[in-house]
C-alpha cells in the first residue's frame, strides 16, 4: 500500500482579527490508499483545517503537507487548482450551486476539469444512479432535501476521479436515519470503487464506522487507532 | 474549462438575476444609444451641410465683398463692376465677374414675398456654375439676354415644393425694390417696379449657397440690373482662378486685398467649407463626449452591480475553486458576464440609437429655416434633410467602446473574484 497523503510535522497559525491562532501544531499523519479515516474530535482541534489541508485549499504555515508524492507547499495557485481537480470534497452544508438542477451541479466538476458535454453528461447521470437519484436529477437543491443534497455533493465529488474523498462533516446537517444511509452509500463507496476517505466528524458513532480512527485535540493527533 | 462551458456559465449568472442584468444593460443601452443618436445625426448633418455647399460652390473661386454691409452701403462700398478689367490682370485669375445684389419684393398671387434679386452676366455665372445655374425649364439664354429676361429659382416656381407653383415659366413677374439717392447729404427712399419674362426656372440647388445660385434667388442681366437699380457699383466679385491650390488661394487674396487697399473681403469657399467641416467635427465630438459620459456612468453601474453580485456568490467562488477551478478562469467567467452586459447593451443601444435618430430626422425636428414670414409677407424655405449615417466606423466603434467600458469596469470585481482565497469564501456567510 502507497500513502496517497503524507504529513510532516504539519503546522498552521492563521489570523483571527488580531489573534494568531494555532490551528495545527505539528501534525504527523500517513494515509495508505484504499484507507478509510475518520478524524475526530472537538470543535477548535483543527480537523477541518488539516482537512483544508490536504484538500490543497490552504498551505501549512510549516511543515510538509505530500499528496500523491507532491509537496503542497511548493506549488503556485494553479497547479493548486489542478491538484483539487483529483480531491473530492464533501461539505457539511452540501455546497450545491442553488441556480443548477442535481445534474448539473454534479456536470459542473467535469465541466471544470475541461470534458465535454456529452461525456459528462453520461458520466453525471450514471453516477447520480450510482448515488440513487437518477429519478430526480433535474431537481434544483431547494427541491432535494438534506440526505438528497449530500448524494447529490458525493456524486459530485466523485465525477472527475479522485484518488481521496475528504469529507467535512458529511452527515453534520441531515437526520440520523438519513446520515445512516449516506453512511452506508460512503461505505459502499470506499469498499466498491477503492476510494480514500477521510472523514472529519465529532460523532463517536460514526468514526465507528470508519477503518481507522484519528483523535485529535488542540491541533494535534493524540490517539490514532485502527477500528 | 472550456470557453462555451465559460460563456454558458456566465450565462446562467445573469439569467439568474434578470431585473438586475436587465437594470445593468439599460445603462449600456442608453450610453450607446445615445452615442450613436448624436453621432450618426451629427454625421448626417454634416453631410448635408457640406454637400449643400459643394453644390453652391464652386471652389477655384474667390469672393470679393465689401468689407462691412449696411443702408446706404453705397458710401463704404469699393466695388464698382468696371473693376474686373483690373482684377483680371492678377496673376492666375481667368475671369472675374461683377455681382449686383438687390432685396426686393415680388407680387404674387395677392402676397409679397421678400427675395433677393442678383443681377450677373449668365454666360460667366453659367461657365462658373456651370453645375448649379442650369435651367430645369425653359431655357437660359447665356449669350445677349433679352432686357427683360428673369430666371428664377426653384423655390421660387413652387415654394412648398409640392407643386403649387407661385411663379411660373413665361409669366411677367413684377419686382418692386427700393432705391435710394442721396440729395442734400441725406439718402431718399424711391419704389421701383420692374417687370420681367420668366425665361427660366433653374433646377433645384438645395439649402445653401454660396456666392453661386440659390433656390430662392431671381436672375437678371447684368446690364438690367445696373440700369434699373441705378448703380455703376457691385456687391459681389466672383473671381475664378485656374486652380484650387492653396498657394493660388492665397496669392490673388491678397492681391486683391491690396488691390482695394484693404476695403475688401475675400472669401475662399474652400476655406469656408473647410471651416465648416472644422466647426463641425469639434461638435460631434462635443456631442459624442456627453453620450460617453453617459456610458461611463453605465459602467460605474456594471462595477457597482459587479461588486455587489461578487459579495453574494464569494460561497460560490469558494465551491468552483474547491473543484478545482483557476483563479483565471474565475477572472474570466466574471469578465464574460460584464461582455455579455455590454454586447447585449452595445447591441440594443445601436438598433434604438439608430431608430431614434430616423425618426428625429423623419419629424423634421432638425430641419433649418422651414417657414420664416410675417402677416402679409410670406417667406421661402430654405429645406434641409438629414439623413443619419451609421457608419461602419461609428457601428463598430459604438460596440468596441460598450464592450470596453463594460470590461473596464468589469475588470476590478473580476479580479477581486478570482483573488478570493477558497477555505475564506468557502466559510463565507
Amino acid at each position: 500500500m502507497t500513502a496517497v497523503v503524507e504529513a510532516i510535522n504539519l503546522k498552521k497559525t492563521y489570523m483571527l482579527g488580531k489573534v494568531s491562532v494555532n490551528a495545527l501544531r505539528g501534525i504527523n499523519l500517513k494515509v495508505e490508499s484504499g484507507d478509510f479515516l475518520a478524524v475526530l474530535g472537538p470543535s477548535g482541534s483543527g480537523k477541518s483545517t488539516l482537512l483544508n489541508l490536504i484538500g490543497a485549499l490552504d498551505k501549512p504555515t510549516e511543515g510538509e503537507m505530500i499528496i500523491e508524492g507532491t509537496d503542497v507547499s511548493g506549488l503556485n495557485d494553479n497547479q493548486l487548482a489542478d491538484l483539487r481537480r483529483r480531491v473530492g470534497f464533501v461539505f457539511q452544508f452540501f455546497n450545491l450551486i442553488p441556480r443548477f438542477t442535481a445534474i448539473q451541479n454534479v456536470e459542473l466538476s467535469m465541466s471544470i476539469a475541461g470534458m465535454n458535454k456529452a461525456e459528462r453528461r453520461k458520466r453525471a447521470e450514471d453516477l447520480l444512479e450510482v448515488v440513487g437519484l437518477k429519478e430526480r436529477m433535474n431537481h434544483k437543491p431547494a427541491e432535494l432535501s438534506g440526505g438528497e443534497q449530500q448524494r447529490v455533493a458525493i456524486a459530485r465529488a466523485l465525477a472527475n476521479d479522485p484518488r481521496f474523498l475528504l469529507m467535512d462533516e458529511p452527515t453534520g446537517n441531515i437526520d440520523s436515519k438519513t446520515a445512516n444511509e449516506v453512511m452506508g452509500l460512503i461505505k459502499k463507496i470506499n469498499d466498491d470503487k477503492a476510494v480514500t476517505i477521510i472523514m472529519v466528524t465529532h460523532d463517536q458513532r460514526l468514526a465507528g464506522q470508519a477503518k481507522r480512527t484519528v483523535q485529535m485535540f488542540d491541533g494535534l493527533i493524540v490517539q490514532d487507532v485502527v477500528n | 474549462m472550456k470557453a462555451t462551458d465559460v460563456f454558458s456559465y456566465a450565462l446562467s449568472a445573469i439569467k439568474l438575476r434578470k431585473l438586475r442584468a436587465g437594470l445593468t444593460t439599460l445603462g449600456v443601452i442608453i450610453g450607446i444609444a445615445a452615442i450613436v443618436a448624436l453621432l450618426s445625426l451629427g454625421q448626417g448633418f454634416q453631410n448635408s451641410i457640406t454637400q449643400q455647399f459643394e453644390k453652391g460652390f464652386a471652389t477655384d473661386t474667390l469672393i470679393v465683398s465689401p468689407r462691412s454691409f449696411g443702408i446706404g452701403a453705397a458710401a463704404s462700398n469699393p466695388l464698382f463692376v468696371n473693376d474686373i478689367q483690373n482684377l483680371t490682370q492678377i496673376e492666375n485669375v481667368t475671369m472675374a465677374m461683377p455681382v449686383i445684389l438687390r432685396p426686393s419684393y415680388v407680387n404674387a398671387t395677392g402676397r409679397t414675398y421678400l427675395v433677393q434679386v442678383t443681377g450677373v452676366d449668365f454666360a460667366e455665372y453659367g461657365n462658373t456654375y456651370n453645375s448649379t445655374f442650369v435651367a430645369g425649364e425653359g431655357t437660359i439664354p447665356y449669350s445677349d439676354p433679352p432686357n427683360n429676361t428673369v430666371i428664377i429659382g426653384a423655390r421660387i416656381h413652387d415654394p412648398g415644393q409640392n407643386g403649387t407653383i407661385l411663379v411660373d415659366l413665361d409669366d411677367n413677374l413684377e419686382v418692386t425694390w427700393t432705391n435710394y439717392t442721396v440729395a442734400g447729404g441725406i439718402p431718399v427712399a424711391q419704389n421701383k417696379t420692374y417687370v420681367g419674362d420668366v425665361s427660366a426656372v433653374l433646377n433645384e440647388v438645395g439649402g445653401f449657397s454660396f456666392g453661386g445660385p440659390s433656390d430662392l434667388g431671381i436672375y437678371v442681366p447684368l446690364s438690367q440690373a445696373e440700369g434699373f437699380f441705378g448703380t455703376d457699383q457691385c456687391d459681389l466679385i466672383i473671381v475664378q482662378l485656374t486652380n484650387s491650390d492653396n498657394a493660388t488661394i492665397t496669392g490673388v487674396s491678397d492681391a486683391i486685398r491690396s488691390y482695394y487697399g484693404g476695403q475688401v473681403t475675400v472669401t475662399s469657399p474652400s476655406a469656408v467649407l473647410d471651416i465648416i467641416s472644422g466647426i463641425f467635427s469639434s461638435v460631434e465630438l462635443f456631442l459624442g463626449g456627453i453620450a460617453g459620459i453617459s456610458l461611463l456612468v453605465a459602467g460605474i453601474g456594471i462595477m457597482n452591480i459587479m461588486i455587489v453580485s461578487l459579495m453574494e456568490r464569494t460561497r460560490e467562488i469558494g465551491i468552483l475553486k474547491a473543484l478545482g477551478m483557476k483563479s483565471r478562469t474565475v477572472l474570466t467567467i466574471f469578465l464574460s458576464e460584464a461582455l455579455i452586459v455590454g454586447l447585449l447593451g452595445g447591441v440594443i443601444g445601436i438598433g434604438l440609437g439608430w431608430g431614434l435618430a430616423n425618426i428625429v430626422a423623419r419629424s423634421g425636428f432638425l430641419n433649418m429655416g422651414r417657414q420664416v414670414g410675417g402677416a402679409n409677407q410670406a417667406g421661402f424655405g430654405g429645406g434641409l434633410t438629414i439623413n443619419p449615417v451609421l457608419s461602419p466606423t461609428l457601428l463598430a466603434g459604438a460596440l468596441a467602446f460598450g464592450l470596453l467600458v463594460s470590461v473596464v469596469f468589469g475588470l476590478y470585481p473580476a479580479w477581486r473574484a478570482s483573488k478570493l482565497k477558497p477555505v475564506e469564501a468557502l466559510r463565507y456567510e
